[in-house]
């Protein structure tokens, strides 16, 4: 595991060295490659041999954390390989906006994605603060990349909002550290989350309660869930699109996996119910909250944040719904959100390159202006609706599937219908600016290598849909048993 | 390993007058117009914090306790105040401005949150949880005193400091509970504060350069 947690602060400080060169962003992309290599090993080890723990049990990688471990690093890779074509258009036809040397972008991406991994991989509680607490000050300061004033409000409002709610989920670690007190006695066993887990029926009840609403709210507004959102659609709009594509995969699936940490001990010590209806009343709230705002959004960014906000939710609803299949359904979306979400946005900064503006009205008949870019931005749309063949079409079956299967029967149906909503909105904004005569304006800058790793996306999201590898599969059964023992 | 309490701690002068001197500070700062003052006020609540963690420290000899303080005392009252104060200095935040609440209508809601803090730890936490039973009121009531501070003031300057009074507060928490948390925990977690303050004071300097003052109820331009 040490190796893999290197690999991306060690290529941060190159990249600060090779500040100003050519090859900070051919470092970001080996290092980026090498994680996802190196975090594709650990999920076929953690396959084989079970969770493995390491550092002096600080560290501990089970189904789960290689599962979040691949989609942030896949990300992260993504994000790299369109991001140096992206970032290299901005920086010649922005001369304003985009102030920095390159190699401090790239140093502050690696960090982000080196906190994010330290975070999945942590298993001490007090190292997963610190992890995120880390990750959203890189996150911070690449929210506020462009100096203009949307950048310094939206990135001010993240900083501020989630630092309130990450002390919250500070004073949730200590809760939680006291609860255990009485059976580990002072020392880092007592927040150990596999310690914790094997420990849960003998915690005190009353102070893991208290811990889960802290960490609830803390990590919550981390992952985006309503009403603690407030911060996301800003943030994910002024960020750089690569790195807007990072967080709303990568941080949201580490926030998620944190909250769910929270979610195993307290399931373990005072039953599944209580902890179950908070994430069905929250996951709900988030979806309902989205909905008005993609209906009537005029920003293709901001559309994609709500869209975050609406799957965020449906994952804490279909955690909440409780049974197996819900639960697999809610892992398999973490990856499936992952593919569409990221694509959606990158084909998204593209085609606002391309018509030099951000805003949805401005932008149509993609489709016949750049029919490579228009099957990737049609795909990127499918993806995010959540319709066949795409993947997320096969998640968001099997999780309501499984909820219509268990005994809360009304929030599928709510989940169901905001699907529907939803769904209506983006067949609207989507056929608006896919079909029709294209903008004369229309000019695609960013070469056709760019795209390269939009197809590879698309095709994963596709091939998810229609065909689930075994080593998949498998890894995503065993995280649900993480989960949901 | 186990620390052993002797009886008269969670009776002791020394650590009820510390945590009286901490939550004090804390409403010090609430009450304050001037930036300036609020950050002095928040450095002598971190200077009571670390007192407390030292005397914790001396009283049960664990070692690890009294260097998890010394770092509270040399980040929190030393390192982070000074930051905030050069930022103030620097800036155009030392200017007065008026406050949401009115001083004295925020001093009555600061004593209603004081108030509810002491009547009602008890009832949050259940009785003789507590190790050091005169800190954790002390803690919640400086927890909302500085969630109080973040929603009633517009500069960004007390922003920052009322989310660091809150961290401080939970540090006591911590403290008052279980001595603080592991020596490498707390280091990672001064660590992430210290960045996280500097962070700060460079967001402070981006919003005063492009909109003249820090004035936060102004930063309106995202919707939708």
């Amino acid at each position: 595991m040490l190796p893999l947690l290197l690999v991306s602060p060690l290529a941060a400080i190159a990249c600060l060295a090779l500040r100003g060169s050519r090859w900070t962003a051919r470092v970001m992309l080996g290092a980026a490659a090498l994680v996802l290599v190196q975090a594709l090993m650990l999920a076929g080890r953690v396959l084989r041999g079970g969770p493995i723990e390491g550092a002096a049990g600080w560290l501990q990688a089970d189904a789960l954390s290689a599962l979040v471990a691949c989609i942030v690093s896949g990300m992260a890779l993504a994000c790299a390989a369109y991001g140096q074509y992206y970032m290299a258009e901005v920086a010649t036809n922005e001369r304003a906006d985009a102030r920095w040397a390159p190699g401090r972008y790239e140093a502050l991406v690696l960090v982000l994605v080196g906190a994010m991994l330290l975070a999945t991989l942590a298993n001490n509680l007090g190292l997963l603060w610190i992890a995120i607490e880390a990750s959203t000050l890189a996150s911070a300061l690449l929210v506020g990349y462009y100096r203009r004033p949307g950048a310094v409000e939206a990135g001010w409002k993240y900083l501020l909002l989630c630092s309130v709610g990450i002390t919250l989920a500070l004073l949730a670690t200590v809760l939680l550290y006291y609860s255990a007190v009485h059976v580990y006695g002072e020392g880092p066993a007592g927040l150990r989350w596999t310690s914790l887990v094997a420990a849960a029926p003998r915690l005190d009840p009353r102070f893991v309660r208290l811990a889960f609403l802290f960490a609830f709210v803390g990590y919550g507004a981390k992952a985006g869930l309503a009403p603690m959102h407030s911060w996301l659609p800003d943030a994910y709009t002024q960020a750089p699109t690569p790195v807007a594509a990072l967080m709303s995969t990568g941080l949201l699936a580490t926030a998620f996996s944190a909250l769910l940490r929270f979610h195993a001990v307290t399931a373990a010590c005072v039953g599944p119910a209580w902890p179950n209806g908070l994430f069905m009343v929250f996951g709900a709230l988030s979806m309902l909250v989205a909905i008005p705002f993609m209906l009537v959004q005029g920003e293709f960014k901001r559309l994609l944040a709500y869209s975050s906000i609406e799957h965020t939710g449906f994952l804490a609803l279909a955690i909440g719904l409780g049974t197996p299949l819900a639960t697999f359904g809610a892992m398999l979306h973490l990856v499936m959100q992952s593919l569409a979400k990221s694509l959606a946005f990158m084909v998204g900064g593209t085609l606002g390159r391309a018509n030099d503006s951000r805003r949805m009205d401005h932008w149509s008949g993609v489709l016949a202006a750049s029919p490579a870019v228009g099957v990737l931005f049609v795909g990127a749309g499918i993806g995010v609706a959540g319709l066949p063949p795409a993947g997320t079409f096969v998640s968001e079956w099997l999780a309501l599937t499984g909820g219509f299967a268990g005994a809360h029967h009304t929030v599928a149906l709510v989940a169901l219908l905001a699907f529907v909503a939803v769904f209506t909105g983006l067949a609207f904004h989507w056929s608006r600016m896919a079909l029709g005569r294209p903008r004369p304006r229309f000019a695609d800058h960013l070469p056709a290598a760019s795209r390269v790793p939009l197809w590879a996306l698309l095709g994963l999201l596709v091939l998810f849909g229609l065909w689930l590898p075994g080593p998949v599969r498998a890894l995503v059964e065993q995280a649900a048993k993480v989960v949901r023992p | 390993m186990n620390l052993s309490l002797p009886e008269w701690l969670p009776r002791s002068n020394t650590v009820n007058l510390l945590a009286g001197a901490f939550l004090l500070s804390a409403l010090y700062a609430a009450a304050q117009r001037r930036v300036l003052a609020a950050v002095t006020a928040y450095r002598f609540n971190s200077l009571a914090l670390g007192l407390i963690a030292l005397v914790v420290a001396f009283v049960t000899g664990a070692r690890h306790i009294a260097l998890a303080a010394l770092l509270v005392l040399a980040t929190k009252a030393i390192a982070i105040p000074t930051l905030l104060a050069r930022q103030v200095r620097r800036g155009r935040g030392a200017t007065e401005t008026e406050p949401i609440f009115g001083v004295p209508a925020g001093m009555l809601v600061c004593g209603a949150l004081v108030v509810v803090a002491f009547s009602q730890t008890r009832a949050l936490f259940g009785p003789g949880v507590s190790i050091l039973a005169s800190c954790l009121p002390a803690s919640v009531a400086s927890t909302l005193v500085g969630l109080f501070i973040m929603v009633s003031r517009r500069q960004a300057v007390m922003q920052v400091i009322g989310l660091v009074i809150v961290e401080n507060a939970i540090f006591l928490a911590a403290v008052s509970l279980t001595y603080g948390m592991p020596l490498v925990v707390e280091m990672g977690v001064l660590l992430d504060l210290l960045v996280g303050v500097a962070l700060f004071g460079m967001f402070v300097e981006r919003i005063e350069e492009t909109q003249g003052d820090s004035d936060t109820t102004r930063l309106t331009s995202l919707k939708g």
